[in-house]
């Protein structure tokens, strides 16, 4: 069994990719490692029912490019980040009807075990309609930039690398974007209005 | 950085589906399977292919059928005379099905036309109207497997009579612009694109190339019983509802040989859930016979397909109660089959 003897022999994932030059069924242990994060981070953007088809054309586009991939550059999950990044950006309609949905009716909260983020929850469902439609009304470059900061928690050095704009230009969209966002939700959202306050 | 949590708490967590990853995995071996013959992924998943082989093509509208008030209806008096004359209508069909002409032409080509209700309403002010928006799409497969799909918007109505109304005293606009979508009144020049990272055809999931759809049983109950075979796993359980979909599919969006289709039409004929509505016309005032069946029982959600038992092909489908959709889903068939014309972007009709 292919993944059972990666587990057993662990390997490092730009060396994966290599070795998936010459064998492609190596590639399945990449698909194995990084599906769920990257799945997660195309189904928040799009919605669950888009997501299915932008996955699988991410990964099948990381397999058709993989001589291409460069490990000096970029680890393997942020170039895989940058794939679908790319891709999303090419789904605008959805991301927009995502975000209404969520401005509107918020995520399904009802998990249980999760009592205690209910104060959390409440306390930001009043600024949900008008944090939505700002993220909405974001320009998609700058977009691109915030959510691989805020959900897939990628460095500036990797969204740089997964985007393949220069780094300065990482910190200038992630300004721009965070800033429209506070001038949105400055007079109602005391949490930003606080730390605005706090750094003076 | 509080921000950035705000912003993890608007997207939450989205739910997982334990099947998907195994459904992804799927479409990418047949894809990697497709490019080079040489793949051990197939070995490595085994397991995993059973599930996904399993999974089925619209699992948003397929669930477990189960039947509240069709059931009563169909228990009742009236069941009988339908259903006999439901049953002979479908078997006539499948006479005719099965005297049709075998595959020529370089391509297999549907073209469908669409309507579907936009899902937000438009206007300003006190006059807000729903729009209704119709889209003719092609399907082009070339015996080799390649594909491509072309479209084109034929323009967006205002849905009723009262949403005309709303529209002319909103100055009759003839485009919108609706929340990153762009809509007009009139056709827009259309697309052709070459699709790639897919199998041609899926049927209850499993994906199909032309070869596999010449190989399926030419026989009712055999036909039968491969499809629910094949949709055993379905999450929710095996529904007739997904078998009699997955037949009818048969029939209308795939190239599937003549006794196939007599069979799909013969095996219908057999299923207890598919109604006979009697005699429709479709949105082009072509005749045929309506037949409905449930896709899923609650929410309710419905496919009614309307057949013309003299050609045996199907002229029209309309979904009804799909989740998340204003408003029925309506695919007219305008022409399914071979042709040895190229791909190109569909012309207006």
């Amino acid at each position: 069994m292919t993944t059972m003897s990666w587990a057993a022999h662990p390997v490092g994932d730009a060396e994966v990719i290599q070795l998936s030059l010459d064998e492609s069924e190596r590639f399945s242990a990449i698909f194995d490692t990084y599906f769920g994060e990257i799945h997660r981070y195309v189904a928040q953007r799009l919605g669950a029912d888009h997501a299915e088809d932008i996955v699988a054309e991410t990964f099948l586009t990381a397999f058709r490019k993989r001589a291409r991939y460069d490990p000096s550059l970029a680890s393997v999950r942020a170039w895989l980040y940058g794939i679908a990044t790319n891709l999303i950006g090419k789904h605008r309609r959805f991301e927009v009807r995502t975000l209404r949905a969520l401005g509107r009716y918020g995520v399904d909260t009802d998990i249980p075990g999760h009592e205690e983020q209910v104060a959390a929850q409440v306390s930001a469902e009043s600024l949900r309609p008008s944090l939505a439609a700002a993220m909405a009304g974001l320009n998609q470059r700058d977009r691109d930039v915030l959510l691989l900061v805020a959900l897939a928690g990628l460095s500036h050095e990797e969204i740089a690398t997964a985007l393949d704009i220069p780094y300065g230009t990482v910190g200038s969209r992630l300004n721009r974007a965070r800033k429209k966002l506070r001038a949105t939700l400055g007079g109602t959202n005391p949490i930003l209005e606080s730390e605005e306050a706090g750094r003076g | 950085m509080d921000e950035l949590k705000t912003i993890r708490e608007l997207y939450g967590e989205p739910q997982a589906d334990p099947i998907l990853k195994a459904r992804v995995r799927k479409r990418l071996e047949a894809e990697l399977l497709r490019r080079r013959r040489r793949l051990s992924w197939t070995v490595a998943v085994a397991g995993l292919a059973v599930a996904a082989a399993t999974a089925i093509a619209v699992p948003s509208v397929i669930g477990r059928a189960g039947p509240p008030n069709q059931v009563t209806e169909i228990a009742g008096a009236p069941y009988q005379t339908t259903a006999i004359s439901g049953r002979s209508v479908l078997l006539a069909a499948a006479t005719t099905a099965e005297s049709g002409s075998a595959a020529t032409g370089a391509y297999w080509r549907v073209r469908k036309l669409y309507r579907q209700t936009y899902p937000e309403r438009l206007g300003r002010g006190e006059n807000r109207y729903r729009v209704v928006e119709s889209r003719l799409t092609e399907q082009w497969v070339a015996r080799d497997g390649r594909v491509w799909s072309g479209s084109r918007a034929l323009g967006a109505r205002p849905m009723s009579g009262a949403d005309e109304e709303a529209w002319r005293r909103d100055g009759s606009p003839t485009e919108w612009s609706s929340e990153g979508d762009v809509l007009s009144t009139s056709p827009d020049k259309g697309m052709l694109r070459a699709v790639t990272g897919k199998v041609p055809f899926s049927m209850a999931g499993h994906q199909m190339t032309f070869e596999q759809l010449r190989g399926l049983p030419a026989d009712p109950a055999a036909l039968k019983d491969w499809v629910t075979e094949a949709v055993r796993d379905v999450p929710g359980g095996s529904t007739d509802g997904v078998v009699a979909d997955a037949l009818s599919g048969l029939l209308w969006s795939k190239p599937s040989p003549p006794d196939v289709r007599a069979a799909a039409y013969r095996a219908l004929a057999d299923l207890p859930n598919v109604r006979y509505l009697g005699k429709a016309t479709d949105e082009q005032g072509r005749a045929g016979a309506a037949f409905s069946f449930t896709l899923q029982a609650a929410p309710p959600v419905r496919r009614t397909l309307i057949i013309d038992p003299d050609s045996s092909q199907v002229l029209s489908s309309t979904v009804t109660g799909r989740p998340g959709v204003t408003g029925d889903q309506v695919e007219v068939v305008l022409d399914a089959g071979w042709t040895d014309d190229k791909p190109a972007v569909p012309d207006l009709p």
